[in-house]
């Protein structure tokens, strides 16, 4: 089933057009990433998703009908750029968000209690926000964003600016989420990030969607036939008549480490049985691109 | 159901606002400082006045010896005389509980004279002192060089004595005798209460824009309500801080005024009154008829209505309309100012044109309290961005009720259109960081739907 469907989307501005007939959508219950550098058009449509501007054409649907006013209640937005009431006390400040968001007092209190628990940051509820780190901010911030268990959550760069340990907490909490149900859009420059936790993506570039899909089927589709092998002897010499190019030879700790290219009419199997009268095959893998490659492939590949 | 939603979350943006504010250091020391203060200001002339009832004991060293015996004893002073050296006749009076010892030096054209004292006399004993020194050396003028008796002279000074009374006649043909000098005080006192409101009240809005925009927590709060809602619950939240400040401003600086009317009443009515009670029971002061005199001081209100062609309430009511529309029209217009600035400093560009309508009618308070039906005074009282403050000025000394009308019908419709004019540079500004804004960006705003 599909929570969002983003229909012919064109957004624009008095000088530029910030996106131009967008078109994808997003099932029910996954993480997906919204892709793009920078000034590509990601924040314009993070904005028609949340409703605080409207696009000139095209249409979102929510849930099945045409995203409206109530639905803001159902999605969880945490903007790039952080910000709280410095002055605030955290729960008070907290409270106020989860209000806004159309929780009640009492339930938002008993969520934010176990929240703040969970997230053991239980004892600064009385402290003012200004007090705080960063990091700490930030995952008050992550809180108030999720208090309402929105059915959709939309993350722009959630783990820019935490260390490795808060962004784990992050990412562990994000999974999570996701598995009780909950859409989850991740607008981030993170490919690493994308690769694990994604399941789609859309690549959007000056204005226009140039890639979508499955992240694994992504990767097997962008790929180049390429294969890392290792054989536990040196100084071997292999000739390139076999249907496969030497990219890259060397020799390590009595083994010879190869980056093989392969023509497309061969397959592995006929690569490992050339490869084996050489020595003891060790390690034999196929280089899948990463969504860093990817990403750079296919902007690269618009641009022209 | 989603109306009463949204005004739910319009109500939260209120309390929020509200509630940050009264808690603040800040407003509860203002608040606690500003009818002590308002308090001391009026108490303060009345001590000081009273202070006058100390009695002095005055030796006079003459060097001329031409004011011996000449100087008049009053209620609170009475003068002696002696002659010869001023250092000893200094430590022997001092001793000898005199208050000050005035020596008047040697001269001929010019005196000049000076003050001996342990503790410092009032304004009032000096400026008596030099009355009678002045007078006396007049007198004696008048006699040597015009042959002209004090007495003869202050008979010709009687004779030509002219006083004005304004007396305004309405258009019933029936007089209403006013003061023109108290009109025009309490016309200032009420448009300057005006322009401080909005400078601090509206200022508070631009600041609070400013913060959620620098803070970027506004994007989070318009994917949850409307910027119209978040804009207008700020200027009322901010409205209702300043109207519970002013209220308790002057609930206390009543208070206290009137804890000290009872404590000392004598500070509060002139000596006069005091005297007539005082003769009623010359011993001891019967305090009914202290009470009986405090209620018809009470009854200012009705002398206000006398001395100024607008009733009290009228004028109540009149102040406190333009005091909140006022407010409304310039909060709005600081609103989308703070939008458009991505900072302080930024701001200022946008706040010039905004705040000097305000400084103009500052500028022209004098000008238009002194005439106040004059074609300035009337055409600022029209002009919603000047006319809360100009209307104020004018009223105590009556305004026709088709301008008073013209004026408010005005000032209503200039505030939705600045709302609505706020609303739109707002939503789209609050948006924009990190751009320097031009007017023409901000024009293009406005128009974009």
């Amino acid at each position: 089933m599909k929570l969002i469907e983003v229909q012919n989307i064109t957004k624009k501005y008095a000088n530029h057009t910030a996106l131009k007939n967008v078109t994808f959508s997003i099932e029910t219950g996954t993480i997906f990433g919204l892709l793009g550098p920078n000034g590509a058009g990601k924040t314009s449509l993070i904005r028609i998703l949340n409703q605080i501007s409207y696009p000139d054409e095209g249409q979102i649907l929510f849930n099945g009908h045409i995203l409206s006013p109530k639905d803001v209640e159902s999605v969880g937005y945490l903007p790039e750029e952080r910000g709280l009431y410095k002055k605030m006390k955290v729960g008070e400040e907290a409270l106020y968000l989860a209000q806004l968001k159309g929780v009640p007092k009492r339930t938002a209190l008993e969520r934010l209690h176990y929240m703040f628990r969970k997230f053991e940051i239980e004892s600064w509820w009385d402290k003012k926000v200004e007090e705080l780190s960063k990091g700490m901010q930030q995952k008050v911030q992550f809180i108030t964003t999720i208090i309402h268990k929105p059915s959709l959550l939309i993350l722009d760069e959630p783990f820019s600016g935490f260390d490795p340990i808060n962004t784990n907490i992050i990412k562990e909490e994000i999974i999570k989420l996701k598995e009780q149900g909950t859409t989850i859009i991740l607008s981030t420059h993170n490919m690493t990030s994308v690769e694990e936790i994604c399941n789609d993506i859309v690549l959007i570039n000056k204005s226009q969607k140039v890639l979508e899909g499955n992240v694994a089927q992504l990767r097997q589709q962008y790929k180049t036939h390429q294969f890392n092998v290792e054989i536990d002897k040196t100084n071997i010499e292999i000739p390139e008549n076999f249907g496969f190019k030497i990219l890259a030879q060397k020799e390590e700790y009595n083994r010879t480490l190869l980056t093989l290219q392969l023509t497309t009419e061969y397959n592995s199997n006929q690569l490992l049985t050339q490869l084996m009268p050489y020595g003891n095959i060790t390690n034999f893998q196929e280089i899948l691109p990463s969504m860093n490659e990817i990403f750079i492939q296919a902007v690269n590949e618009n641009r022209k | 159901m989603k109306i009463e939603n949204n005004m739910g979350k319009i109500g939260l943006i209120i309390a929020r606002e509200y509630l940050t504010r009264v808690k603040k250091k800040s407003f509860i020391i203002l608040t606690i400082l500003g009818p002590i203060f308002m308090a001391i200001l009026t108490i303060l002339p009345a001590i000081l006045a009273n202070e006058t009832q100390r009695k002095m004991n005055v030796m006079v060293v003459d060097d001329n010896d031409f004011f011996i015996n000449k100087f008049t004893d009053t209620e609170n002073t009475t003068y002696t005389y002696r002659s010869g050296n001023i250092d000893q006749i200094k430590s022997e009076a001092f001793n000898n509980n005199y208050d000050v010892v005035l020596h008047i030096l040697k001269g001929t054209q010019s005196l000049n004279s000076n003050l001996y004292y342990e503790e410092p006399p009032t304004l009032d004993f000096t400026s008596e002192v030099e009355d009678q020194i002045n007078k006396l050396l007049f007198d004696q003028i008048l006699i040597d060089s015009f042959r002209i008796q004090p007495e003869q002279f202050s008979v010709i000074k009687e004779l030509t004595r002219v006083s004005i009374r304004s007396i305004q006649i309405d258009e019933h043909g029936s007089e209403k005798e006013k003061s023109a000098e108290i009109s025009s005080i309490l016309g200032m006192i009420f448009g300057f209460l005006i322009y401080i409101f909005i400078l601090l009240y509206a200022g508070q809005v631009l600041r609070s824009v400013l913060e959620e925009k620098s803070n970027r927590i506004v994007e989070v709060l318009i994917s949850t309500v409307k910027p119209m809602q978040l804009m207008m619950g700020k200027i009322i939240g901010v409205a209702m801080v300043g109207l519970t400040q002013f209220a308790i401003w002057v609930v206390f600086t009543f208070l206290i005024i009137a804890g000290f009317g009872l404590a000392a009443p004598e500070l509060f009515t002139d000596p006069q009154t005091i005297e007539q009670v005082a003769n009623i029971d010359s011993e001891n002061i019967n305090p009914e008829a202290i009470e009986q005199q405090l209620l018809e001081s009470e009854t200012i209100f009705t002398q206000i209505d006398q001395y100024f062609n607008v009733s009290f309430s009228t004028l109540i009511f009149c102040f406190l309309f333009y005091f909140i529309i006022g407010y409304l029209i310039y909060a709005a217009l600081y609103a989308a100012v703070g939008s458009a600035a991505d900072n302080e400093t930024d701001s200022q560009q946008f706040t010039l044109p905004v705040t000097a309508p305000l400084l103009l009618t500052l500028i022209m308070l004098v000008p238009m309290a002194e005439n106040p039906n004059g074609s300035l005074a009337i055409w600022m009282s029209m002009i919603p961005l000047t006319s809360p403050i100009a209307m104020l000025i004018r009223l105590p000394n009556g305004v026709p009720a088709e301008q008073l009308i013209l004026s408010m019908v005005i000032a209503v419709l200039f505030f939705i259109f600045a709302a609505w004019l706020a609303a739109r540079i707002y939503r789209v500004g609050i948006l924009m960081y990190g751009k320097k804004i031009t007017y023409r960006d901000i024009l293009r705003w406005i128009k974009i739907k």
